[in-house]
C-alpha cells in the first residue's frame, strides 16, 4: 500500500474510531488498537517505498529513510499504548473525542515525517499540536494544556515565521531546495537555523522550554502520557535533524567562530541540551510523583538525543538516532507500568505505594527492563545509544558535554532506582493485599515493549542498518558494524558478545545460588528491626525523601518557571493596563482621555 | 568467541577470586599489625567465605533471591572482561564504558534485592550508595573521557600497551599525575572505603544493603564484594599503571595498590553523604576538569 | 532392591556428614558475632576486640544484624522486656547458631536474683551453648571462652540450635509462662 492512502486511511480511522466510540466507548478504545496496529504493519511492509514522492491535494510528500524511521517509532508507541485504552475510557469526560485525538495526532505526525515542502510540515505540525492540545486536559489539570499549547505555539510561530522568511529569499517552499540554497548564506543560515530548530527544542523540551513536559506528562491521562513522552517529544529530534542534517548546517557554518572544534551555533545549542541533562537529572531526583520523575528523565534524555544529533558525525550521530527508539520504548513501556499501578491503586505518588511487585510481579518486571535500559546499562538498548553517544563526545572532546552527559548517566541511576525501590518494592500495604494485577490486554504492549527492549540490546544492528542508510542519505559515514560488533574510532562493542558473557556469569551464579541449602521463606515484615516489634508495614518503608541528603545540597536552586511566572504577571498587568486605560466605562478615565485629547490639541493643534 | 573463550574465562575468574580474596585476607593481617594487634590468618577471608556459604539462610521473595544471583552474575561477568596482565580471555570487550556500566548491573541487582527484602535501613543504605556512585564516578569518568581522547583507545588492553612501551615514565600516573590522584581518590570511593562508606555504617544504619542478608545470600555477596574489588583496583593498574607485561608484575601492582588503599582508609574517619558528594564536586572533579583540558587543548603529557 | 535404595540413603548420609565436618571447620574459625548488650557485660568486649587481646585472631569478629552473625553474646542480665528481644533476634539468626551467656546474670539472675523483672535462667528460653562465669567475666574469661566454644564446634558438640528446634514446645512454652505473648502489639499498655 502506498504511503498517500496510509495517511489518509489513518485519517479515516480516526473518524471511524469517533464514530465506534460515539456507540460504545469502549470498542472504540479497541478500534485505536487496530488501526494503529494495522498501520504499523503497513509501514513496516513499506520500507521499499522509500524515495517515493507523492501528493494529496497540493501537499507533496516524499518517502525518506529517516521520515520511515521516525513514523515506525512513533507507531509503535501509539499503537502499544492504544491497548490501555479502553479502561480509561469510563475516566475520560469525552471518550469519543479522545479515541479521535489519539488516532488523528498519530496520522499528523506520520504526514510531518513525509512532508516534502515547508507548508505541508507546518500544516501536520499544528494538526499535532492542536490534537494533543485537547488530548491533555482530560487528565488531571486544565493549566498543563495552557502550558503545552503556550510553549508549543512558541515553536510553532518560529517555524512559521523561519518558512516565510526562507520562502521570501530562497523563493520555494521544497525543503530540500530551501535548505540547500542557505548554504550559500551563512548569515541567514545561522537565523532560520536559530529560528527553525526553536520548534524543535520546544517540543524535546529543551531548557528553558522543558517547564510543559512534567505538566503535560504528569497530568494527561495515564493512557496519553507514553505516547507524549515516547512519540510527541520526538517530533523535536525530527525538526532537530532537519535544522541540521538537511539544512547543510556545518557546510555554512564552516566560516564561523569555533568552541572546542564546534561552529559557535551549534555549540550554544548543546549547551543548552547539556544543561537540560544535567536539569532533568536533577528534578527527577527530587520528584514525589512517578510520572512527573519519568518526565524530568525525557527532559534529561532530550538533552542526549539533542546533543548527538548537532554532533552529525558517525558516532553520535547514529547513537542519538538509536537513542531516540529505545527512548521512546522504554519510556512508553515505564509510564505504562506505572499507568498499571495507577489504575489499580489510583495514585501515582511515590510515597503512597509499596510492595507492588507482590502483586503485580510482570508489571514489576516490565518496568525493571525498561529502567534499566533507561539507565543505559548492558545488556538493554539504552547502553548502546549512550555508548555511542559518549564515544562520540570523546572523539572530539567536547569535554562539558561529556561532564554533563555522565552525570545524566549515573544521576538516571538514582532516579530510575526511587519508584523501583518505594512503589515496587518495600513493604506492601495491608490496604493492597488484594490489589490485582494487569489483566492480560495490558500485559501484551508491555510484553512486546520489553521484548523489544531486549531484542535491540542484544541486536543493534537490525537497527543501527537503518540509521546507517540515513546517515548515507545526507553524506556522513554511516556507522560500521561487522556482524554484531559495532565498530567506532575509539573502541568495539559487540553487544551480543556482551549479553552471551553476562549471560554465563549469571549461570555461574545461579548454579552457586542452587547447589547451597535452600532458603526459608519469611515475611516481608520479619526483618531487622533493631529487635524492635513493629506492625504497621506502612511506616516500615523508606519512601519520603528518597534521596534527602543530596536533595538538600540543591534544595535553593534557581527556578526558570520562577522567571517565567513573573513575566506571564507583567504580561498580565500590561493587559490589565490597557483595559483599564482603553476599554472602560469608569468616568474618571473618559475625563482623562478628554483631557488629554484636549491638551495635545491645545499644545500642537496649530500643527495638526 | 567460542566455548573455549568460556573455559578460559572462567579459569582467569577462579584466578581473580583467589588473587582478591588472599590480598584482602593478607590486608587484614596488614591492618591488624598498623593496629598492633596479631590478627588474622592469611586465608581467614577464604573461610569466612565458605562458612557463610555453607549456614541456612531466609529469603523474602523471589526478587530477594534474583537479585542476589543477577548481581553476582554481573559482577562476574564484568570481572571476566578483565585482562589479568597478558591474559586475557575476551578480546575485544574490555572497553571501559562497557566494564564501568556492566559492573551497574551487578550493583543494581543487589540494590534491588535489599529494597526487596522490605527492610527501610536496606533502601537508605542503597540510596546512600547511589549518591555516593553519583559522587566519586563523574570525576573518574571526566579523566578517563580525557584519556580516550589523547589515545584513541578505550579499552583496557590498550591503555596498558600505550604505557609499556615506555617505561615507568609512561604510566599515565606519572604522564598525567592530576587525574592519577583524581582516579585514585575516586578510587576510594568506588571500593567503598573510608571516608566514603556511609553506605554501609554498620552501627548506625545497621550495614545498610547488607542488613537482611545471612548464610548463602550473604556469602555470594561477600564473593561479589572481592569480584568488584578486583574489577576496580584493576581499572586502575592498567589505566594508570601500565597493567602488566607479566602476571607476576600485575599482580604485585594490584597488591601494592590495593595494600596502599586500605592503609589510607585505615587512618581516616567517615565522611557524612552529603560532605562527600560536595567534596567529590569540589576538588576532584576540579582537578579532573583540569586535567582533561590540560590534554584536550594542550595535549600536554600524551606521548 | 530395597539394599539398594537403603544403601543410597546411607552414602548420602555419609556424604552430608563429611560436608557437615568440612563446614564445621569453617564455622569454628569463622565465628561473626551479634551481642546484646543487656548489662554491664558490653564493657568487657572493646579489651577483648581490641589491640590487647584481639579477638580477630581466632577468626572472630563484630556484625550489624543478628541475620549476618553466628553466635548471639548475652552480656548480662535480662527483663522480661528485653528478653523478647533476645527471643526475637535469635529466631532471625540463620543455622547453625550458637549462644553464649555471660556471668551470673544469665545463669542464676545475679545480684538481681531477686528482682521481680529479672529473668533468672536463660537456658529456660534460648539454648545457650556456653556460660562464662563471673560477674562480671574478664577478657582473658571471655577469650578462653571462644577456645573452647570454637573446639565445641569442631567437635559438633555446639548443638544447641538442634535442641531448640527438636524442642521449641517446650522453650515456647518456657517463654509463654514468663512472658505472655514474645511479639507483643503494643507494650505500654501492657
Amino acid at each position: 500500500m502506498s504511503f498517500d492512502l496510509l495517511i489518509l486511511m489513518m485519517f479515516a480511522g480516526a473518524f471511524l474510531a469517533y464514530l465506534i466510540s460515539k456507540s460504545n466507548s469502549e470498542a472504540g478504545g479497541i478500534s485505536t488498537v487496530v488501526i494503529s496496529l494495522i498501520s504499523l504493519v503497513l509501514l513496516l511492509l513499506g520500507k521499499s517505498q522509500v524515495g517515493n514522492e507523492f501528493a494529496i491535494l497540493y501537499m507533496t510528500f516524499k518517502v525518506t529513510t529517516i521520515g520511515w524511521y521516525f513514523s515506525a517509532v512513533m507507531i509503535l508507541v501509539y499503537s502499544m499504548t492504544s491497548f490501555f485504552n479502553s479502561y480509561w475510557m469510563k475516566q475520560m469526560l469525552y471518550p469519543n473525542a479522545y479515541n479521535f485525538l489519539y488516532l488523528f495526532s498519530l496520522a499528523g505526525t506520520v504526514g510531518l515525517f513525509f512532508a516534502a515542502d515547508l507548508v505541508t510540515l507546518f500544516i501536520f505540525w499544528e494538526m499535532v499540536v492542536w490534537s494533543s492540545t485537547f488530548i491533555v486536559p482530560l487528565g488531571k489539570s486544565r493549566r498543563a494544556a495552557v502550558v503545552y499549547y503556550t510553549i508549543s505555539s512558541i515553536g510553532s510561530m518560529a517555524t512559521l515565521y523561519a518558512i516565510m522568511l526562507l520562502h521570501a529569499k530562497s523563493g520555494t517552499f521544497i525543503i530540500s531546495e530551501a535548505f540547500a540554497w542557505l548554504a550559500t548564506d551563512p548569515t541567514m543560515a545561522t537565523i532560520v537555523f536559530f529560528i527553525f530548530i526553536l520548534a524543535g527544542l520546544t517540543k524535546i523540551g529543551i531548557f528553558p522550554f522543558h517547564i510543559w513536559l512534567p505538566l503535560a506528562h504528569g497530568s494527561a491521562p495515564h493512557t496519553f502520557s507514553p505516547v507524549l513522552s515516547g512519540g510527541l517529544v520526538k517530533m523535536g529530534a525530527f525538526i532537530a535533524y532537519m535544522s541540521v542534517g538537511v539544512l547543510p548546517a556545518y557546510q555554512a557554518f564552516s566560516g564561523s567562530l569555533k568552541i572546542m572544534g564546534m561552529p559557535i551555533q551549534i555549540y550554544l545549542l548543546m549547551v543548552l541540551g547539556a544543561i537540560s541533562i544535567v536539569l532533568g537529572t536533577l528534578m527527577a531526583i527530587k520528584q514525589d510523583d512517578a510520572k512527573k520523575l519519568i518526565a524530568y528523565s525525557s527532559v534529561a534524555n532530550g538533552g542526549y538525543i539533542l546533543i548527538g544529533i548537532l554532533m552529525m558525525d558517525q558516532l553520535s550521530c547514529a547513537g542519538s538516532l538509536m537513542h531516540l527508539f529505545n527512548h521512546a520504548i522504554a519510556s512508553a513501556a515505564a509510564f505504562l507500568t506505572i499507568a498499571v499501578v495507577a489504575h489499580r491503586t489510583g495514585t501515582t505518588k511515590i510515597s503512597e505505594l509499596g510492595g507492588m511487585i507482590h502483586r503485580m510481579p510482570v508489571t514489576f518486571t516490565v518496568y525493571l527492563i525498561s529502567i534499566i535500559s533507561l539507565a543505559g546499562i548492558p545488556p538493554m538498548g539504552g547502553f548502546v545509544s549512550k555508548w555511542l553517544i559518549i564515544q562520540g563526545l570523546a572523539d572530539k572532546g567536547l569535554l562539558f558535554m561529556a561532564l554533563a552527559a555522565f552525570f545524566g548517566s549515573i544521576g538516571s541511576f538514582l532516579y530510575v532506582f526511587r519508584p523501583l525501590a518505594a512503589v515496587f518494592l518495600g513493604q506492601l500495604a495491608p490496604k493492597n493485599y488484594e490489589l490485582e494485577g494487569a489483566t492480560l490486554m495490558m500485559k501484551i504492549p508491555m510484553v512486546i515493549l520489553s521484548a523489544l527492549i531486549i531484542f535491540f540490546g542484544v541486536f543493534p544492528r537490525y537497527i543501527l542498518e537503518v540509521i546507517g542508510e540515513i546517515q548515507s542519505s545526507i553524506g556522513i559515514t554511516p556507522i560500521q558494524l561487522e556482524g554484531n560488533a559495532i565498530q567506532a574510532i575509539n573502541g568495539l562493542l559487540n553487544s551480543y558478545h556482551v549479553f552471551v558473557i553476562f549471560g554465563f556469569g549469571f549461570l555461574i551464579s545461579l548454579a552457586i545460588f542452587m547447589l547451597l541449602q535452600k532458603s526459608r521463606k519469611v515475611g516481608l515484615m520479619d526483618t531487622f528491626t533493631s529487635a524492635e516489634f513493629i506492625h504497621t508495614p506502612e511506616l516500615y518503608h523508606y519512601s519520603h525523601d528518597f534521596y534527602a541528603p543530596f536533595e538538600r545540597l540543591y534544595k535553593n536552586h534557581p527556578s526558570v518557571e520562577n522567571f517565567l511566572v513573573n513575566i506571564a504577571n507583567k504580561f498580565d498587568e500590561l493587559g490589565q493596563m490597557v483595559n483599564a486605560l482603553f476599554f472602560s466605562h469608569k468616568p474618571s478615565i473618559t475625563v482623562f482621555w478628554i483631557t488629554v485629547v484636549t491638551a495635545i490639541i491645545y499644545l500642537g493643534g496649530a500643527r495638526i | 568467541m567460542n566455548l573455549m573463550n568460556l573455559i578460559y574465562a572462567f579459569g582467569l575468574l577462579l584466578f581473580a577470586f583467589v588473587l582478591q580474596t588472599s590480598i584482602t585476607g593478607i590486608n587484614r593481617k596488614v591492618i591488624a599489625r598498623l593496629q598492633r594487634r596479631r590478627g588474622p590468618r592469611w586465608f581467614q577471608q577464604f573461610i569466612d567465605i565458605f562458612k557463610a556459604l555453607s549456614k541456612s539462610s531466609t529469603s523474602h521473595g523471589w526478587i530477594f533471591d534474583f537479585g542476589v544471583v543477577m548481581a553476582l552474575g554481573g559482577i562476574m561477568a564484568t570481572a571476566m572482561f578483565i585482562p589479568i596482565g597478558p591474559l586475557q580471555a575476551l578480546p575485544g570487550l574490555d572497553n571501559i564504558f562497557i566494564i564501568a556500566y556492566v559492573l551497574a548491573v551487578g550493583m543494581l541487582g543487589m540494590a534491588m534485592s535489599a529494597s526487596g527484602s522490605g527492610n527501610p535501613w536496606a533502601s537508605i543504605g542503597v540510596s546512600r550508595a547511589l549518591t555516593n556512585m553519583l559522587a566519586y564516578d563523574i570525576p573518574f569518568m571526566v579523566v578517563i573521557f580525557g584519556l580516550i581522547f589523547a589515545y584513541d583507545t578505550s579499552s583496557l588492553s590498550g591503555f596498558a600497551a600505550i604505557q609499556q612501551e615506555g617505561g615507568i615514565l609512561g604510566w599515565n600516573i606519572i604522564r598525567f599525575p592530576l587525574g592519577g590522584l583524581v582516579a585514585m581518590i575516586s578510587l576510594q570511593g568506588m571500593l567503598g572505603k573510608k571516608p566514603f562508606d556511609s553506605f554501609i555504617a554498620p552501627a548506625e544504619i545497621a550495614s545498610g544493603p547488607m542488613v537482611e542478608y545471612g548464610g548463602r545470600h550473604l556469602g555470594m555477596l561477600f564473593l561479589l564484594h572481592e569480584f568488584q574489588t578486583f574489577v576496580e583496583v584493576s581499572l586502575i593498574v592498567h589505566i594508570f599503571f601500565g597493567g602488566g607485561a607479566t602476571v607476576l608484575e600485575y599482580v604485585v601492582k594490584y597488591a601494592l595498590i590495593y595494600t596502599f588503599m586500605n592503609i589510607v582508609s585505615n587512618i581516616l574517619p567517615r565522611f557524612k553523604i552529603d560532605q562527600a558528594v560536595t567534596f567529590f564536586y569540589k576538588v576532584p572533579l576540579a582537578l579532573a576538569m583540569i586535567q582533561s583540558l590540560l590534554i584536550i587543548v594542550t595535549g600536554l603529557g600524551v606521548a | 532392591m530395597f539394599n539398594i535404595v537403603e544403601d543410597t540413603q546411607k552414602t548420602r548420609e555419609d556424604t552430608r556428614k563429611t560436608w557437615e565436618k568440612i563446614a564445621d571447620y569453617f564455622r569454628a574459625n569463622s565465628i561473626w558475632m551479634k551481642w546484646y548488650c543487656t548489662g554491664c557485660g558490653a564493657m568487657e568486649m572493646p579489651p577483648t576486640m581490641t589491640s590487647r587481646f584481639d579477638m580477630e585472631q581466632l577468626g572472630m569478629g563484630p556484625m550489624a544484624t543478628p541475620r549476618q552473625a553466628d553466635v548471639l553474646l548475652i552480656t548480662g542480665y535480662l527483663s522480661a522486656k528485653t528478653l523478647r528481644r533476645v527471643i526475637y533476634s535469635y529466631e532471625q539468626m540463620q543455622d547453625p547458631k550458637y549462644v553464649i551467656g555471660f556471668g551470673s546474670c544469665t545463669l542464676n539472675g545475679g545480684i538481681y536474683f531477686d528482682s521481680y523483672a529479672t529473668m533468672t535462667r536463660l537456658d529456660h528460653y534460648i539454648p545457650v551453648d556456653l556460660y562464662i562465669a563471673g560477674c562480671m567475666p574478664r577478657p582473658e574469661a571471655i577469650m578462653n571462652a571462644f577456645d573452647t566454644l570454637i573446639a565445641m564446634i569442631k567437635k559438633g558438640e555446639a548443638k544447641g540450635w538442634k535442641h531448640y528446634q527438636d524442642n521449641y514446645e517446650w522453650y515456647n512454652a518456657n517463654q509463654i509462662h514468663s512472658l505472655k505473648e514474645v511479639r507483643v502489639k503494643d507494650e505500654f499498655h501492657e
